[in-house]
């Protein structure tokens, strides 16, 4: 199956350092050991692959993303920061639309759901980034497989 | 401060309006963000959102024109982002009102906003920036 790591990880550098000045970045697939405090963000995708990445931020991650953008402090993930947050996950996936794109996948995303349960399902091509950066880490814990 | 020199495109008139939008959504949020009562808030929330109605629709006018003239090729793309983002504050300008000013929703719609428009403003709109130097078109006109 076509790498998906890359055009994950591309993407989200790339809005990283266009929308947060953080140029910093490291990688590495590894087990998301969770956190108690953590924002889980699900986008869906359909269309020649089929399934859902979810971005995994503990708390701290996400406001620090958020003071960055705003210039303003946030001690509390509430309604502003998780709206702000699902935005830069739908925004990363946009872009690994386009770069899918050029691998002749035609794929589209559906809005942003906060993740509450785990489904569990098996897919194909399962892996999870562990983004690390200034702000402190993000996962993408990716679930897809082509669509039948 | 939510503005950044380096999202400036050099054509002046779209790059005064970015600040102005920039500017009007910062003070939208100082004033969202402050600790005091979501009564002492509402009237400027208000305010606010009623110039975005209109400010946001004038404001893509004269950037849509401004890829039109330099014959930009990502224009009719850039268009429907443009309409997306016109209908989303619509619907929810009208959910908002309808609720009797719920204070959530307006939370939420302030979150989406800030990081669409940096990304807009640093990532999509640059590329109309680079179209016009690679074609050397005059960004002053």
């Amino acid at each position: 199956m076509t790498d998906l790591y890359t055009p994950f990880l591309e993407a989200t550098r790339n809005v990283f350092h266009l929308m947060l000045d953080l140029s910093n970045i490291s990688d590495q697939p590894a087990e998301w050991l969770g956190n108690e405090e953590e924002l889980d963000v699900s986008i869906g995708f359909i269309g020649d692959l089929k399934g859902e990445v979810i971005y995994r931020l503990p708390h701290q991650t996400s406001l620090g993303i958020v003071t960055i953008m705003s210039g303003m402090e946030f001690d509390a993930v509430d309604e502003f920061v998780t709206s702000a947050i699902s935005e830069i996950a739908n925004i990363i996936s946009g872009n690994v639309l386009t770069m899918l794109a050029e691998k002749d996948l035609t794929c589209d995303i559906l809005p942003p759901v906060l993740k509450s349960l785990d489904s569990g399902e098996d897919y194909e091509f399962q892996t999870n980034i562990l983004i690390t950066s200034e702000v402190g880490e993000v996962c993408l814990d990716i679930r897809l497989e082509p669509a039948e | 401060m939510l503005w950044k020199e380096k999202y400036e495109l050099g054509v002046p008139l779209i790059d005064e309006q970015h600040k102005e939008l920039f500017k009007r959504v910062e003070s939208f949020m100082q004033v969202l963000r402050m600790a005091s009562s979501w009564e002492d808030k509402v009237e400027k929330v208000n305010e606010t959102l009623d110039f975005m109605n209109t400010y946001v629709v004038e404001h893509f006018r004269d950037e849509e024109a401004f890829q039109q003239e330099i014959g930009y090729p990502g224009e009719e793309e850039h268009k429907k982002v443009h309409a997306d983002m016109v209908n989303y504050v619509i619907a929810v300008t009208e959910e908002y009102k309808n609720s009797g000013y719920d204070e959530q929703l307006i939370q939420k719609f302030a979150g989406k906003l800030m990081a669409w428009l940096i990304n807009h403003v640093a990532s999509e709109d640059q590329r109309i920036a680079a179209y016009a130097i690679s074609k050397g078109v005059d960004k002053h006109d």
